[in-house]
């Protein structure tokens, strides 16, 4: 259905409208449907005559009309008009024919973010997976406010309606099972516990890295990651330091410290300043620097490298007890939660491209494409965007076009997809857009929407998206329902039993707990 | 000395005028004036507050329409026979809170005098044979217009469903006043039926007055009255319509038709800017007469179906 219209028949003036309501003028109401064709089948394609009969699709025939019936294997997307589940090919999700899903909105109305998690739901419960849905991981990256971090509790507001809506499509209305949240460590705690506030149970990691495996991972060019920087003319500096720091570093004890040039550097902060002074005197310049390199570009990159000590000294650490520690990667649980939304733009884009790069690099050593990985990105626009050229945007290429292979999906989401790197939206066999603005809307990146369903792209409804996949010729608009997850403090209901996984555990070990549980002799009162 | 006022006609020229285009004609017709008023007492009247308001208003109208002449021609006589392949309907509105096209009919037929004409038909539709009886041009429309006014009574009976409706009939009553509570409509004055000085009291008739009833006889006789519609011109005589009913009803009844028509007409009347000949020709007629121009069908087509029907014969 495209477009549905009623008039007056007999009305030959606008204003005659008044005269047939007011009952002088005869006339009829007659309400027309537009209606765009999705199928024909068998495939000749002659038109319906005038006066034929018109009937609604129903069940088998709905589904025939919108290719379900030649999907093998079927994602749950969400619910048509007619509250019956639509379908996606999950053969151009998961790599086989295509991967890769981009949603567009404006932020707010759109509920992109809630989309793109729904999306995730649908993948690890629907049993499209088969078995392979227990190792299949995801990477959430939290951008914006706290709303991701209660992903594995039970949504206090989810209505019993809703509920019906979940068992519909097929779906448990429950929460994520296995949650991990990593968070940037809380400032100034010199115990590096992890800035979380609402999150009470549930496992829950601090993010840093340490100067240790800053310099043997050369995790430098993450530092210059803006758009300010892809312009300048230190670039083949940052190199040339990176690999500096590689090679000249040693540990120094157990806290992830190094010792360069005879000195021994303990937090970001004294990393700067021994690099600033490196490259300042004269006679050690050389050794960093082979070659000529202007004295302009030296400073500059100072002067970008000092702007980074506040925006990543909590990140890039030497000076905390690493017992315990959990690395960052999605090893730990089965939705990996980044929260980067408290960190400032800087040290956000290094925690992205730094994880974003780390799971490529694994799974192009683990060398085969499953289990698959989802990657859902929000501000896509900020990472990969369509001027200019930096480390991150370069990562997030490469997923959306060698992911496919690799076992990585991208779920990035947006506000503009004009402004996101046109390699990338090329790339995603899943097109979704929420409520646009009127001028993005008449952008050539949504031509896969007609044009009625961009003017009803300018109303949708929260809730409301409509989806473009390469099997069916028209995007189809779909509701999804409520999150079961909490979205918010106050939405959130119980908290999912901790100690699920082993990292919870490592986290809450005491080291003198097990003292404590061993002296009383095997549980009997002390004598005393 | 003064220059002239000057008034425009509101009708398109296309029309004519209301009052006729040879203008007002003396009429001879036997007059009674004081049926309601005594002639001196005249002046223009208003309906009474308490005036009867039927709860179904049926309007009904017919339209006609040449297909196409078509020539009988016989052997042995000299000069082809003339007819007319004609599509005529008639439909009623009925307004009761909302107006609504209750009931259409479309006729087609061929008039003719020639009595061997046989029925054509025409890949679309067929065309019967309606004899009449004069074989001039104009006796075979008068033979049309009167097949379309028979249509108008076939389907104004078949709508009656209330006994407090109001039938408005579209054109002169004659022939037609045996119906009850039927009002005939005139757009059109051919005549000057009243003296002078009573055609001054239809002058000064404001917008939803009436002249008191009064009684014509021409070749038959009816009670009737003028009406002045809601007009913006200074013609004398604009918006000025006249209704008829059967003289054979009481008093009191022509009466209680008089103050409902005078009541009812002026919220139907047309706006000049929507009808080229408002306010006279009513909303619901103008309206009606749309939708059963619609249903007559393309004429084009009708015109070639005949030809193609016709061609084998020669």
């Amino acid at each position: 259905m495209t477009q549905v219209q009623a008039r007056h028949e007999g009305a030959s003036f606008e204003s005659d409208v008044h005269l047939i309501a007011e009952g002088t003028l005869p006339g009829e109401v007659v309400e027309a449907a537009e209606v765009s064709v999705t199928r024909v089948e068998p495939e000749i394609y002659v038109p319906p005559t005038p006066g034929a009969d018109v009937r609604r699709a129903h069940d088998d025939e709905r589904d025939a009309a919108l290719y379900f019936d030649s999907m093998e294997r079927r994602l749950p997307i969400g619910l048509g008009r007619d509250e019956r589940p639509v379908f996606a090919n999950f053969d151009f999700v998961d790599g086989t024919k295509g991967a890769h899903v981009s949603i567009s909105g404006i932020s707010g109305v759109a509920t992109k973010t809630s989309y793109a998690l729904f999306l995730l739901h649908s993948v690890f419960t629907s049993k499209v997976l088969g078995p392979k849905a227990v190792n299949t991981k995801a990477l959430v990256y939290c951008v914006k406010g706290e709303d991701l971090l209660y992903l594995d509790y039970h949504n206090t507001a989810l209505t019993p309606d809703q509920e019906l809506r979940y068992a519909e499509l097929g779906l448990p209305a429950q929460p994520f099972r296995s949650v991990h949240v990593f968070a940037p460590p809380r400032p100034n705690d010199p115990a590096g516990t992890p800035n979380i506030s609402g999150r009470a149970g549930g496992a829950a990691s601090s993010m840093f890295w340490t100067l240790q495996e800053f310099c043997r991972d050369e995790l430098l060019p993450f530092c210059f990651a803006d758009a300010e920087d892809d312009r300048a003319q230190y670039t083949l500096l940052i190199g040339q330091v990176a690999a500096k720091l590689k090679r000249e570093s040693t540990p120094v004890g157990d806290s992830g410290a190094i010792n360069i040039a005879g000195l021994t550097v303990r937090d970001w902060a004294g990393l700067v300043r021994l690099i600033d002074e490196q490259l300042t005197d004269e006679d050690s310049r050389r050794d960093w620097t082979p070659g000529a390199t202007a004295l302009g570009s030296i400073n500059a990159f100072l002067r970008r490298l000092h702007s980074s000590v506040r925006p990543l000294g909590a990140l890039i650490r030497g000076d905390l007890d690493l017992r315990g520690r959990v690395a960052v990667t999605t090893s730990e649980a089965q939705v990996t939660v980044i929260d980067i939304h408290s960190l400032p733009d800087r040290a956000q884009r290094f925690v992205v491209g730094t994880t974003l790069r780390r799971q490529l690099a694994e799974k192009e050593a683990s060398g085969s494409s499953e289990p698959l990985t989802f990657i859902v990105l929000d501000e896509l626009n900020k990472y990969a965007p369509r001027e200019g050229s930096h480390p991150i945007k370069e990562i997030l290429l490469d997923v959306a076009e060698r992911g496919r292979s690799l076992g990585v999906v991208l779920i990035g989401a947006q506000q503009t997809a004009s402004e996101v790197e046109r390699r990338i939206v090329a790339n995603c066999a899943i097109k979704v857009a929420g409520r646009l603005d009127a001028a993005e809307a008449s952008r050539p990146e949504y031509g896969y929407l007609p044009t009625t369903h961009r003017q009803r792209a300018l109303l949708a409804k929260p809730g409301s998206m409509f989806v473009s996949q390469p099997d069916i010729p028209v995007p189809l608009a779909i509701e999804f329902p409520f999150p079961a997850w909490a979205t918010r403090v106050s939405e959130a209901g119980a908290p999912p039993t901790p100690a699920s996984s082993k990292a919870a555990e490592k986290v809450r070990r005491d080291p003198f707990a097990r003292v404590a549980d061993t002296a009383p002799g095997g549980g009997e009162p002390a004598p005393f | 000395m003064t220059a002239p006022r000057i008034a425009v006609d509101p009708w398109d020229p296309s029309y004519g005028t209301p009052t006729g285009e040879a203008g007002l004609q003396e009429s001879t017709a036997r007059l009674t004036i004081d049926f309601e008023l005594p002639g001196d007492r005249w002046k223009p009247l208003d309906p009474p507050s308490s005036t009867w308001r039927p709860e179904e208003v049926l309007i009904v109208d017919g339209i006609r329409r040449v297909d196409a002449r078509v020539w009988f021609m016989v052997d042995g006589e000299p000069a082809p026979n003339l007819g007319l392949a004609a599509s005529y309907a008639a439909g009623v509105v009925r307004i009761n809170g909302r107006a609504q096209l209750s009931q259409a009919e479309v006729r087609r037929a061929i008039l003719t005098a020639c009595p061997e004409a046989e029925e054509i038909r025409a890949p679309l539709t067929s065309y019967p044979i309606i004899q009449s009886a004069g074989a001039d041009p104009d006796a075979l429309s008068l033979t049309l217009q009167q097949q379309m006014r028979d249509l108008e009574l076939l389907v104004a009976h078949s709508t009656r469903s209330s006994d407090d409706d109001l039938l408005l009939l579209d054109g002169p009553l004659r022939g037609r006043t045996t119906i009850p509570r039927t009002v005939g409509y005139i757009k059109t004055h051919h005549a000057m039926y009243l003296p002078t000085e009573l055609n001054a009291v239809v002058a000064d008739l404001r917008p939803g007055q009436r002249t008191p009833v009064f009684t014509i006889g021409t070749t038959w006789s009816r009670h009737t009255w003028y009406i002045k519609l809601p007009v913006v011109s200074d013609m004398p005589w604009a918006g000025v319509v006249r209704c008829e009913c059967a003289d054979s009803l009481p008093r009191d009844e022509a009466f209680r038709l008089a103050d409902a028509t005078t009541a009812l007409l002026p919220g139907l009347a047309s706006r000049a800017h929507k009808d080229p000949r408002a306010p006279q020709n009513l909303t619901p007629i103008g309206g009606l007469e749309k939708l059963l121009r619609h249903r007559l069908g393309d004429p084009a087509k009708l015109h070639r179906g005949l030809v193609v029907a016709t061609r084998g014969d020669s």
